[in-house]
C-alpha cells in the first residue's frame, strides 16, 4: 500500500531533526499498537511500519538526475532484479525554499495515483524515509524524452507516421486525463518520456489540478510559457481542457517543424502575445466573442487577420492537408471552439494514411545513453528477445558495392 | 600371392560424408550394454601397442596372418578376431570369452571398430544413441535460449551415460523421454532423412549437368577440328586439280569462316530455343537457396483506433443541455466564464460522474475473485493480501 506521510503531523523543523540523528528511537512516544515490534526495533506506529516494508522492496541505484527540487536515482525490485523503476526523492530541507511537503509532489502523488494508462507514467507506491523525505516510485523510462528527440536534428530523422503515432499516444494521454477531470496544465516535450518499448508516456504532474467548479479561480499562471495558450495570457481564471489541447497543438508543429512553435525572446508574456498574433492572428472580438471581458486582454497594435489555411499548409505539409487541418484546430484562438481532446481523438488524420508507426519503428534516443538504456533494459530473462541475439552465430555479409 | 596383395584390415568406414557422424542401424535400447559397463575399470579392455596386433582370444598375431581382422561388440567393446567370432557366435549367443566379462553377445552385433580408441568408439555410439532419441530441432523451438537449455540438457544426459554417473536415473529419463516423444522422434528423424535425399539428390543433378557441359564443350572442339581438317584437305585437293593457289586459300578461308558463323548462329538458336523451353517449364533458374524458413502471411491490419480501446460510456444517465439549476445558469451567462474556455457541460458532467460513482461496483465479488486468485497461487497472494490491490499492478509492471 502506497502510504501518503500524515500530512495532518507537521514536518518537524530542519534543524532539530538533524540533531536526533543518533537515536531514532526518541520519537517513540505514540502508543504501542501491539504488532511484533521485534522485527522493527524502531517502529513503532502501523503506517511507519507499512512505510518502512515499502522502502525495503527497493534497492536504490545510481543518481540519473539531479534537480531544483528532486533528485532521481535508479532502483530495482529486491525480489526480482529486472524489475526496473526510478525513484524520485523529493528534497526537503534548508536548501528548498518551501517548507515542507511542495505542492508539486502532493499534486503528482495525488493525481498519478489515480491514473492508470499506458501512456501516463506509472506510479507503483509512496514511501518515505527517516527524514521524511518523499519518494516515488515511477516507472523506469530509459529512453530520454521527445525533446532530445526533436533536437537532435542531426542523429534522428523521423517521418510523418511516427509524429503521428507520438501525438496520438499524447492525445490519449491527455484525453484520458481530461476524461478524469484532470488538467495536466504542463505538456511540452521534455515532459513527454520514452519507454524502453518506444512509447510516450506523460510525466510531471506537478502543475496539474482537478477540473474546478464553476465560479472558482484557478491560477492563469500555469503552464510553461512556450506552451501556454492566449486566454491564460489574457488572465481567465476561468478554462477547461481546452487549455492542454492548445500546449498539444505546440508539440505537435513542434514535432513537425523541429523547432518551437511560439520561442518568444525573452519569455515575457507580451512578446508571447506579440507572437501569437503574429503566427496566428490577433484575438478579437470578431474570433472570439467575449476576449474583451477578460481581464488581462491586451494585443498590439496593428491587427493581423487569421492565418489563412494555405500558409498553414506551407508551413506544416509534412503532416498533410488532413494533419494541418487537425492543427489548425487544435491552434484555434477561442478555446470554446478549440477542439476538445476527444474530438481531437475523432479527428480523420489518425484513420488517414500514413498509417501511424509501430512502437517498434518508432526512433529511439541515439547516442550513448541509447546504449546505456538498451544494456538497462536487457536484464536477467530478457535476452532471447532481442532479434540481435544471434548475431554472433550468423556469417556476416559483405557489401562489395559500399565500399565504392 | 593373393595372400600378400589383399589389403591390410581394409579400412571399412561407416562414416557419413556429410555429418562426419558414424551411422548405425542398430536400436538397441542403451541401458542393456551401459549397464555393467564402465571404463574406469579398464583393465580388461586393452589399450597399449603392444597387445593391438595379438588376438586376446587366439593368441594369433597379425604377423602370421596379415589379413586378420578385429571385431568388437558394442555390449562390451571387447576385441577379438573374425575367426573367433566365427568359432564362437556361429552357434548362437553366448558368453563374451575375455576372462571377467562373460556377457553374453550376438554374431550379428559385432562389426569392425572405426576409431582406434576404444573410448572414442564407445562414445561415438552413445552420442549416434542420444541424438537419435533428442533429434529436436532448432526450429521447434521459441527462442534461441531454449534451444540452447535443450541441448545443454541433453549433453548432460550423455555424459552421465558416457561417463557412467548417475546410470539408472539417466536411463530411466531417457527412456521417459523417448516413450513420451516417440511420435515427434519418429517425425524428426524422416525429416533428417528427407532432407538427407533432397540434399544428396541435389548434388547428384549439379554433377550430372557439369557432366554434360563438358561432354558438350568436347564435342564442339571436336567437331572444330574436324571441319579444319576437311576445309584443308580440301584446299589441298583444289590446288591438286590446278586451281590459283591464292584464291583457293581464299575461298577456303571464306568458306571455314561462313561455317563458323553458321555454328555460332545455330548454337545461338539452340540456347534460345532451350531458354524458352525452360521458361515454360518454369525451370528458368537452377539455383535455390535452401535452409529458408517459410514466411506466414502477416493478418490484415485492424483499422486504427484512436482511443486506443479506451471506451467511456455513461451507462447510468444522460447529459441534458441544459439544467436549471442557477449555479449553472448564472456560470452560462457569464462571459468571464465562458470566454476562458470554461463550459459548465463539463462540470455538469463531472458531477452526474460522481454522482454514480461506485454502482455497478461490488465489493464482495472483487473480494471472492481476489481470494479464489489468493488460493490458487498460495504465496504470491499473501505477499500481494498485504500490499493491497494497487502494488499488485508492479508485479507486472517492467
Amino acid at each position: 500500500m502506497a502510504t501518503p506521510p500524515a500530512l495532518d503531523v507537521p514536518p518537524e523543523p530542519p534543524s532539530k531533526r538533524r540533531k536526533t540523528s543518533p537515536d531514532p528511537p526518541s520519537r517513540n512516544d505514540t502508543p504501542d499498537v501491539g504488532l511484533p515490534s521485534s522485527s522493527f526495533p524502531a517502529v513503532a506506529d502501523l503506517a511507519e511500519q507499512l512505510d518502512d516494508q515499502e522502502r525495503k522492496k527497493y534497492v536504490k541505484g545510481k543518481k540519473l538526475g539531479s534537480g531544483q527540487y528532486a533528485d532521481v536515482f535508479s532502483a530495482h525490485l529486491v525480489s526480482d532484479p529486472s524489475k526496473l523503476v526510478a525513484i524520485k526523492k523529493i528534497k526537503v530541507g534548508p536548501e528548498v525554499k518551501e517548507f515542507g511537503i511542495s505542492y508539486d509532489s502532493l499534486r503528482e502523488i495525488r493525481f498519478l495515483q489515480e491514473l492508470d494508462h499506458p501512456n501516463i507514467i506509472k506510479l507503483h507506491a509512496v514511501f518515505s524515509t527517516k527524514n521524511q523525505n518523499l519518494n516515488l516510485v515511477l516507472e523506469h523510462l530509459p529512453q530520454g524524452d521527445l525533446l532530445k528527440l526533436i533536437q537532435d536534428t542531426g542523429g534522428i530523422t523521423y517521418t510523418a507516421a511516427d509524429i503521428k503515432a507520438w501525438m496520438l499516444m499524447l492525445m490519449r494521454a491527455t484525453h484520458f486525463c481530461h476524461a478524469n477531470g484532470i488538467l495536466h496544465r504542463d505538456i511540452k516535450p521534455n515532459n513527454l518520456l520514452l519507454a524502453a518499448d518506444g512509447s510516450v508516456k506523460l510525466a510531471d504532474f506537478g502543475l496539474a489540478r482537478a477540473m474546478a467548479d464553476p465560479f472558482q479561480p484557478m491560477t492563469y499562471n500555469t503552464i510553461t510559457i512556450w506552451y501556454r495558450p492566449p486566454e491564460l495570457f489574457f488572465q481567465a481564471q476561468h478554462y477547461g481542457g481546452a487549455v492542454d489541447v492548445w500546449s498539444c497543438g505546440c508539440v505537435f508543429a513542434e514535432l513537425i517543424s523541429r523547432e518551437v512553435l511560439f520561442r518568444a525572446w525573452p519569455e515575457t508574456e507580451i512578446n508571447m502575445v506579440k507572437l501569437i498574433c503574429e503566427k496566428v492572428g490577433t484575438p478579437t472580438e470578431e474570433n472570439w466573442p467575449g476576449v474583451g471581458k477578460l481581464r488581462g486582454y491586451v494585443t498590439p497594435a496593428e491587427i493581423v487577420p487569421l492565418k489563412p489555411r494555405d500558409q498553414w499548409f506551407a508551413a506544416f505539409r509534412a503532416v498533410g492537408e488532413v494533419g494541418v487541418d487537425l492543427l489548425i484546430k487544435m491552434l484555434t484562438l477561442d478555446p470554446r471552439e478549440r477542439l476538445t481532446a476527444e474530438s481531437v481523438l475523432k479527428h480523420e488524420y489518425w484513420t488517414s494514411d500514413p498509417r501511424p508507426s509501430k512502437l517498434r519503428d518508432l526512433p529511439r534516443k541515439g547516442g550513448g545513453e541509447n546504449t546505456m538504456g538498451q544494456d538497462l533494459t536487457q536484464r536477467g530473462g530478457e535476452l532471447p528477445q532481442t532479434n540481435g541475439g544471434r548475431g554472433d552465430r550468423v556469417a556476416r555479409k559483405i557489401d562489395f558495392g559500399a565500399g565504392k | 600371392m593373393s595372400r600378400f596383395t589383399q589389403p591390410k584390415a581394409a579400412p571399412v568406414s561407416k562414416r557419413d560424408p556429410r555429418t562426419g557422424v558414424v551411422q548405425s542401424q542398430d536400436g538397441e535400447l542403451l541401458h542393456s550394454h551401459m549397464r555393467l559397463m564402465s571404463l574406469h575399470d579398464g583393465k580388461s579392455i586393452p589399450t597399449d601397442n603392444a597387445t593391438l596386433d595379438v588376438c586376446p582370444v587366439c593368441k594369433s598375431a597379425r604377423y602370421m596372418n596379415p589379413s586378420l581382422r578385429f571385431l568388437v561388440n558394442p555390449e562390451c567393446y571387447h576385441k577379438m578376431c573374425e575367426s573367433c567370432v566365427d568359432r564362437i557366435f556361429s552357434h548362437g549367443p553366448a558368453a563374451c570369452p575375455i576372462k571377467g566379462c562373460g556377457r553374453t553377445l550376438r554374431k550379428h552385433r559385432f562389426r569392425e571398430q572405426t576409431f582406434e580408441d576404444i573410448k572414442v568408439e564407445r562414445e561415438v555410439d552413445i552420442r549416434k544413441k542420444v541424438g537419435a532419441t533428442f533429434n529436436r530441432r532448432e526450429e521447434d523451438f521459441e527462442t534461441l535460449l531454449a534451444y540452447n537449455d535443450y541441448l545443454n540438457d541433453v549433453e548432460d544426459i550423455t555424459f552421465n551415460l558416457i561417463n557412467g554417473i548417475d546410470l539408472e536415473d539417466t536411463n530411466r529419463k531417457f527412456e521417459a523421454y523417448a516413450r513420451a516423444h516417440g511420435k515427434e522422434i519418429e517425425e524428426n528423424a524422416q525429416m533428417a532423412v528427407q532432407e538427407r535425399q533432397s540434399f544428396s539428390a541435389a548434388q547428384k543433378l549439379e554433377r550430372q549437368q557439369a557432366r554434360e557441359r563438358r561432354e558438350a564443350a568436347r564435342r564442339e572442339e571436336e567437331e572444330e577440328k574436324r571441319e579444319v581438317e576437311e576445309n584443308r584437305r580440301d584446299v589441298l585437293n583444289r590446288l591438286a586439280s590446278g586451281a590459283d593457289a591464292e584464291t583457293v586459300a581464299k575461298e577456303g578461308q571464306r568458306v571455314q569462316l561462313k561455317k563458323r558463323m553458321d555454328r555460332q548462329a545455330a548454337a545461338e538458336r539452340q540456347r534460345q530455343l532451350q531458354a524458352a523451353e525452360d521458361a515454360h517449364s518454369g525451370r528458368t533458374s537452377k539455383f535455390v537457396i535452401k535452409g529458408l524458413k517459410t514466411k506466414q502471411k502477416p493478418e490484415p491490419e485492424a483499422p486504427v483506433d484512436p482511443f486506443g480501446g479506451l471506451r467511456l460510456v455513461d451507462s447510468y444517465f444522460t447529459l441534458q443541455d441544459d439544467y436549471v439549476w442557477e449555479g449553472i445558469q448564472e456560470a452560462r451567462k457569464d462571459v468571464k466564464q465562458t470566454a476562458g474556455g470554461y463550459d459548465v457541460r463539463d462540470y455538469a458532467h463531472r458531477s452526474l460522474v460522481a454522482a454514480f460513482s461506485g454502482l455497478g461496483v461490488f465489493v464482495a465479488d472483487e473480494v471472492t475473485e481476489r481470494d479464489k486468485l489468493a488460493q490458487s497461487d498460495e504465496a504470491v497472494g499473501t505477499a500481494r493480501a498485504d500490499v493491497g490491490l494497487k502494488d499488485a499492478d508492479l508485479m507486472t509492471a517492467p
